[in-house]
């Protein structure tokens, strides 16, 4: 146990942190403790926890995907404009949205990898350029009539109380952390996260990787945003419009380092429970959307400030343990 | 409960309805008085649209009016527990609305409602979650201004699911489901009716080009407003009155004030912004008086006579229309109160007496293909004559 803190210091400091917010969520509000709000609070941001976790992957690599949220907005206009236009099974539509948001990812991650652009620039000016063409494709209208088993998906549970959404969250969860942390795959990401140069001096394909992993936050991005279609039963330009950021807050706060390297699944997750219950507690106490923002917006600044603090003052003290958090 | 579902039970009662009132055709004329004088006396402006609301809630009085037995007086009760949710919480009108449902809280001796909501008027998902968490709480009520379209129906259907009656207000859920009545302020078709007016008293004789201003494209009572005006300004008396665009300023001052520059950039014969948001059109004449352009192009719309009133004076904005906010969250809490207290029930043909602001009657919405709603009325047009008083 105490070597485990030792080690994972910031999924101990977040685990804390978790804990806390459920005593005192359940003390402040007796709505709180119940199976239906637990699920609730993460269906609420069902779309926005399953692109974290595919962000985490991002940034470990030492790269950034800023255009996440527009790509959802993207291929949830290409879905309904699809369906809008007839003459095409749904499920083709579904499949034509998952492609535009893979192609999404494809096309930053060309440019990316291959041209050697910075990741922050290129997902900036994909953030503008795909926000505009689901902009296009909508104009001003909200698009939907989807068909009933489609609403049926993103607004009602599929197996007992749990709905798709938190299926694929969970799933995904454990997938990423046997990628991550326990296959070699992992541990090449890491290792480009840290030094691209000493990963290509040992031989990695470093830009087929980085291409892959941009596909892939475009191809799960574009997921998001056809599962949200579904929980709103229609889709508007506007679907998903600054979720980055908390998609990239609830990274960050999880101990994932912005200059890549280190980070681990369970931090995310812890991340990612502390600020849904934070949320949901706040919400179920009354406090209103402006204070929350405000809230979550300190979470931020702290999960930016604290580790790099930390860290900062572990190399200042001469006989620090020199604790990194990726796996050996 | 599927959408699908949802709509098809509104479809059977609503075909037996129709058979019933056009069998007792011939009598309906009686029951229609009580319906008739509340609608007429709510709204000040009268429109055709009245037309359709007395025969629609005279028709329904015939079937399902509970008794006959005249209005019920909402009183106090036990104290319920409710939600009251704005579109957002940072514009003037909402929290003016809060007010408003507090002193009626007050009156019918209750707990206030919780005022919460989300951050940013175009925030749709902020707006579901309050009303999830709402039901989590196990609110006795809750009373929304819809923020965007039909994206609330699955959270007020679940709510409504669980016996919370669902109040709207200000801003309706546009399939009506999950929602037990609609407290509308002014007709819609009444406010096109109104903003048409008052664009063709400023444009005058010879007409003009004019644009529109509205809040975010999502919002249904502004894009509701904006048909209705469009349809009126068809008729043979604006014939003059050329609408050239159509902007949205997503009720954020910022953008609304660049917005409203781009207007003027983009159309020089441009002589009049209508900005049917209160956000917008104090945007709009900030813009216009900071750029020594309101000789040219003047301001209209709907607007707070607070924050207008220097616009009035200076002449920017002749004319600008609003109905009390104070009074729509006052009345929106007495139909919560008397459903959740079980006073009153949401069918077509309930009246009742809301405290100061006297009688209403529960009628099928004429401005949606389902739904009940209470006309609250009326509007005032505010001008530099009468915007101190």
């Amino acid at each position: 146990m105490r070597e485990w803190v030792a080690r994972n210091r910031w999924e101990a400091v977040l685990l804390g942190v978790l804990l806390v917010t459920i005593v005192v969520n359940a003390m402040l509000s007796p709505f709180y403790l119940g199976l239906g709000n637990f699920i609730n609070l993460f269906w609420l941001s069902g779309e926005k926890i399953i692109v974290a976790i595919v962000m985490a992957f991002v940034i470990i690599n030492g790269e950034i995907d800023l255009s996440v949220a527009s790509v959802m907005g993207f291929s949830a206009a290409v879905l309904a404009s699809v369906h809008a236009g007839g003459d095409v099974p749904f499920v083709v539509a579904i499949l034509i949205a998952l492609a535009a948001g893979a192609g999404a990812g494809l096309v930053q991650g060309l440019v990316v990898a291959r041209l050697g652009l910075p990741s922050l620039v290129v997902t900036l000016a994909g953030l503008i350029g795909f926000r505009g063409a689901a902009r296009v494709l909508l104009e001003d209208r909200s698009v939907g009539d989807f068909p009933e088993w489609f609403d049926r998906l993103g607004q009602e549970a599929l197996t007992g109380p749990v709905p798709l959404v938190l299926l694929i969250f969970f799933v995904g969860l454990v997938v990423a952390w046997v990628v991550l942390e326990r296959s070699a795959l992992g541990r090449r990401i890491y290792v480009i996260g840290s030094s691209a140069e000493v990963a290509r001096y040992s031989g990695i394909e470093v830009a087929g990787l980085k291409l892959r992993l941009f596909v892939a936050s475009g191809l799960v991005s574009g997921l998001a945003g056809v599962l949200f279609a579904a929980r709103l039963g229609s889709v508007r330009g506007s679907l998903a419009e600054f979720y980055e950021l908390d998609i990239i807050t609830m990274v960050l706060l999880g101990g994932v380092s912005i200059f890549g390297g280190s980070g681990s699944m369970l931090g995310v997750a812890l991340a990612i429970f502390t600020v849904l219950n934070i949320r949901n507690g706040l919400g179920l106490a009354n406090v209103d959307g402006i204070v929350q923002t405000g809230v979550i917006g300190l979470l931020l600044i702290g999960s930016v400030l604290l580790p790099n603090l930390a860290q900062r003052l572990r190399s200042a003290l001469p006989r620090a343990r020199t604790a990194t958090k990726a796996p050996p | 409960m599927t959408a699908l579902k949802r709509r098809m039970r509104f479809v059977g009662p609503l075909a037996a309805l129709m058979l019933v009132v056009a069998a007792c055709g011939g009598d309906a004329g009686d029951t229609t008085t009580t319906a008739d004088a509340a609608t007429t006396t709510a709204a000040d402006v009268t429109t055709t649209a009245d037309e359709d609301t007395t025969t629609m809630a005279g028709g329904d009085t015939t079937t399902t009016a509970p008794t006959a037995e005249g209005p019920v007086e909402v009183s106090a009760a036990e104290s319920i527990s409710a939600t009251f949710l704005p579109k957002c919480t940072n514009i003037a009108v909402f929290p003016q609305a809060n007010e408003g449902a507090e002193e009626a809280a007050a009156e019918l001796g209750s707990d206030p409602a919780e005022f919460v909501g989300p951050a940013d008027c175009g925030d749709a998902t902020g707006q579901i979650e309050f009303m999830t968490n709402a039901v989590t709480q196990g609110v006795d009520a809750i009373m929304v201004s819809n923020n965007a379209g039909d994206e609330l129906a699955p959270s007020a259907q679940a709510a409504s699911d669980a016996g919370i009656p669902v109040v709207s207000w200000d801003s309706p859920i546009p399939s009506a489901e999950g929602e037990s009545v609609f407290i509308a302020q002014v007709d819609f078709d009444e406010t096109g009716q109104v903003m048409a007016e008052m664009a063709r008293d400023i444009l005058g004789e010879e007409g003009g080009q004019f644009a529109i201003l509205s809040a975010t494209p999502e919002a249904a009572n502004q894009n509701a407003w904006i048909a209705a005006m469009e349809e009126v300004i068809q008729g043979p008396d604006y014939a003059n009155l050329e609408l050239v665009d159509t902007v949205y300023g997503n009720d954020v001052a910022e953008d609304s004030v660049n917005q409203a520059l781009a207007l003027v950039d983009s159309h020089q014969d441009l002589e009049l912004i209508m900005a049917p948001t209160t956000v917008g059109i104090v945007a709009a004449a900030q813009a216009m008086t900071q750029e020594g352009l309101c000789d040219q192009v003047k301001v209209s719309g709907l607007g707070l006579p607070d924050e207008m009133r220097e616009y009035a004076l200076s002449g920017c904005a002749p004319a600008f229309a609003l109905w009390s906010f104070v009074d729509l969250g006052y009345l929106a809490y007495y139909v919560a109160y008397g459903i959740a207290t079980g006073q009153i029930e949401a069918v077509e043909g309930q009246t009742f007496v809301a405290g100061r602001l006297g009688e209403y009657t529960i009628t099928a919405d004429p401005t949606r293909d389902a739904g009940l709603r209470v006309l609250m009325g009326p509007f005032s047009v505010y001008t530099a004559d009468n915007v101190d008083g």
